[in-house]
């Protein structure tokens, strides 16, 4: 058996004293507490989508990146707000009595997913009847399938209170969609910028 | 042996990549899924899909029929 010189080898300095376990215990408690910090900063891995737009060829893909993303294992969010509030809409429903300029937007802007107009190619509504044609023949999910589907795998609603208002549209008029909620913008920015990405359509 | 497979023929983005991740859901790890879809953009996706999720993509062919996935649930 070899002998074990404790001697330390020639021309390196004398005697370092090892570490107390104390003190490792503190450096390894310094740590823990590092990686946690690191950790708690880390982006979550969700989607926040801001969908502005009151187009059926937008929030088609707005609805189609949501439950991809849903698919693949991501958190989603999706915020609507100003025109892409249209989309919330119930067409059943109606709300108590309304001041006149909220009953005006209410009249001019789209009531649900079915009245939504291309944003190109309109053409006072044969354009949006004939891409709803071919979506069916090229076996394309419609948006309401895509709602549904959205609420299956959890996919997050949330309708910004400050355009609800300014439009005038009530809670009793949007549509029922699984936890849907209410927010601001302060509240859409914190899960923005918690998240991975984010995305304005 | 005889594993699940899931025929996504007819569905368009994202819709096969909706129905793997239901089926998906009822396979124990390990436990494979053939998935079989004519969309064009099923291979690209299947692909990023396993990626993303963990789950390995065993095997992906395509002829003139379409498209053959076999998926192997992330798991022992």
């Amino acid at each position: 058996m070899a002998a074990v010189s404790l001697a330390p080898p020639l021309g390196t300095a004398p005697e370092v004293a090892p570490p107390s376990v104390a003190a490792l215990a503190q450096q390894l408690a310094e740590l823990q507490a590092a990686v946690k910090k690191i950790e708690t900063a880390l982006p979550v891995d969700r989607i926040s989508i801001v969908v502005f737009s009151a187009t059926l060829d937008q929030q088609l893909a707005a609805l189609t990146i949501a439950t991809a993303a849903a698919a693949s294992g991501m958190e989603v969010e999706m915020f609507f707000t100003f025109w892409g509030f249209s989309a919330l809409r119930d067409a059943k429903k109606h709300a108590a009595a309304k001041p006149l300029i909220a009953r005006l937007f209410g009249w001019m802007l789209p009531k649900g997913t079915q009245q939504l107009p291309l944003s190109q190619m309109h053409m006072a509504g044969a354009g949006s009847t004939m891409m709803r044609s071919i979506m069916k023949r090229n076996r394309v999910a419609s948006l309401e399938e895509l709602f549904s589907v959205a609420a299956e795998l959890g996919v997050k609603v949330l309708a910004c209170e400050m355009s609800m208002g300014l439009l005038g549209f009530q809670r009793q008029e949007l549509i029922d969609y699984p936890g849907l909620s209410y927010c601001g913008a302060a509240h859409f920015i914190t899960r923005a910028t918690a998240g991975k990405t984010t995305l304005f359509i | 042996m005889g594993a699940k497979t899931l025929d996504a023929r007819g569905m368009s983005c994202p819709m096969p990549i909706v129905a793997i991740a239901r089926e998906a859901r009822t396979l124990k790890g390990g436990e494979d899924l053939i998935v079989l879809s004519d969309d064009n953009a099923f291979p690209a996706d299947v692909t990023a899909w396993c990626q993303k999720t963990g789950n390995k993509l065993v095997s992906i062919e395509s002829d003139a029929g379409g498209h053959r996935a076999q998926i192997q649930k992330a798991g022992a």
